[in-house]
């Protein structure tokens, strides 16, 4: 998983036009990923290695795994290992860069690299323990479901424990993981729905105390209070921790998705119509529970 | 970074998300910020007071922010406008472009970076 869209990293760096990007957006669903940009991802190929099985393709009718083989570069167990990779999206874009000669493939080998150094999320990996913890909680709680919980739920929880890593703070203990049917009665509680083929309604809950500190941590400030910055701060992290698992639905995916604003629900009621789970997670400050309903 | 004098309409439904940006940039220069909580506001706050840059986000009540991007430019196809979301999918980066954004800031900011994508706006000023 990413922090940022391919597509939106090249336009950053100024690699390419915002009219280059849309040209190469129009392309991607016409054409297919070929194994030399997937070997390259994977950093299994240099450049210079794909620029020759190229070359050496073209004066033999075979294809690239085998000629790969044949020169020496890969072996049959890591071509296997590369079909059968799952392909993420955004490298069609790198491709179409190379295949319309705006990128060369050492360009884009060193722009893969940027992008996997700066923007790649393994925040949860720098606590070898709590990882296990985490991965445990959520494989754990599949196995024991009547029917295999979706990669996308896996997905959603991971990217939910690496942003709590990266913005609250690793000093936390995940207590639980269950499925929740009933209406759930909240204390100060956002929610925020996302729609599109996934859909998702997500709520944060947590006493108040616990809030204001929570909010600390995140914006960086001390408050003393439960005032707007206080709450804003609570939105914020929802709305950024959705918007980042659209984001990476997007780029691996092509899963396109979009959100609402978040909302408040102070000592309410929340019904979820579907496939509901509860998440409760402590910090030395409080409990804060992560409601999460998969339609 | 010369930005003195430079006027700013931050558009963002999160006071806490106005409060960041805004603490971000006061560390590059001295500036005059406008700011908007709907898509609606930040149209009839750019038509009133003409803002030099316009840092926007997508997820917005009433109007979001890429609706409020097309209003602006069909009234001031010259307006330089910056969407900053926590939305960059494919989607919403391609709609902002296409409806006149000059660049797309994803959230969370990196204050470097949102240096030097405002700093464009402002070369030769």
């Amino acid at each position: 998983m990413y922090t940022q869209f391919f597509g939106n990293f090249l336009l950053n760096k100024d690699v390419i036009s915002p009219e280059e990007l849309i040209k190469a957006m129009e392309k991607q669903a016409a054409i297919h990923l070929k194994f030399g940009t997937l070997a390259i991802h994977e950093g299994l190929l240099t450049a210079s290695e794909v620029d020759h099985i190229v070359i050496t393709q073209t004066h033999k009718n075979k294809r690239f795994g085998e000629v790969a083989i044949e020169e020496g570069y890969l072996t049959k167990e890591q071509v296997d290992f590369v079909l059968e990779k799952q392909k993420p999206s955004y490298l069609l874009l790198g491709q179409i860069l190379i295949e319309d000669g705006k990128l060369s493939n050492s360009d884009f080998e060193n722009l893969i690299s940027d992008y996997q150094s700066q923007y790649e999320i393994f925040d949860l990996e720098s606590n070898e323990e709590q990882k296990n913890l985490v991965v445990g909680l959520i494989t754990g709680f599949g196995k024991s479901e009547p029917e295999p919980v979706s990669q996308s739920v896996i997905d959603y929880l991971t990217l939910f424990f690496n942003n709590l890593v990266r913005f609250i703070g690793n000093d936390f203990m995940p207590l639980d993981l269950v499925r929740y049917e009933e209406e759930y009665p909240t204390n100060y509680c956002i929610s925020q729905r996302i729609s599109g083929n996934i859909a998702i309604q997500s709520a944060l809950d947590m006493d108040t105390d616990t809030a204001i500190n929570f909010a600390s941590r995140y914006a960086n400030e001390d408050f003393s209070s439960f005032d707007e910055y206080a709450r804003a701060s609570l939105e914020d992290f929802l709305n950024l921790h959705n918007g980042l698992y659209s984001v990476n639905m997007s780029n691996e995916r092509s899963v396109e998705l979009s959100l609402t604003p978040p909302e408040v629900h102070s000592e309410d009621i929340l019904e979820f119509e579907t496939q509901t789970y509860l998440l409760s997670i402590m910090f030395p400050f409080g409990i804060l529970h992560f409601i999460l309903d998969f339609q | 970074m010369i930005l003195d004098n430079a006027k700013i309409l931050i558009g963002d439904d999160s006071i806490f998300a106005r409060k960041q940006i805004k603490d971000m940039i006061c560390s590059f220069g001295n500036f005059t910020f406008i700011e908007a909580a709907d898509g609606q506001e930040v149209i009839d706050l750019f038509l009133s007071e003409k803002p030099d840059l316009v840092l926007l986000d997508i997820v917005m009540p009433v109007k979001d922010g890429i609706a409020a991007v097309e209003e602006i430019i069909d009234a001031d196809p010259g307006a330089y406008i910056i969407m900053v979301s926590s939305m960059g999918t494919q989607t919403q980066l391609r709609r902002a472009i296409e409806a006149g954004a000059r660049d797309f800031i994803q959230k969370p900011i990196n204050t470097e970076q949102l240096k030097t994508i405002i700093s464009k706006r402002f070369e030769g000023r």
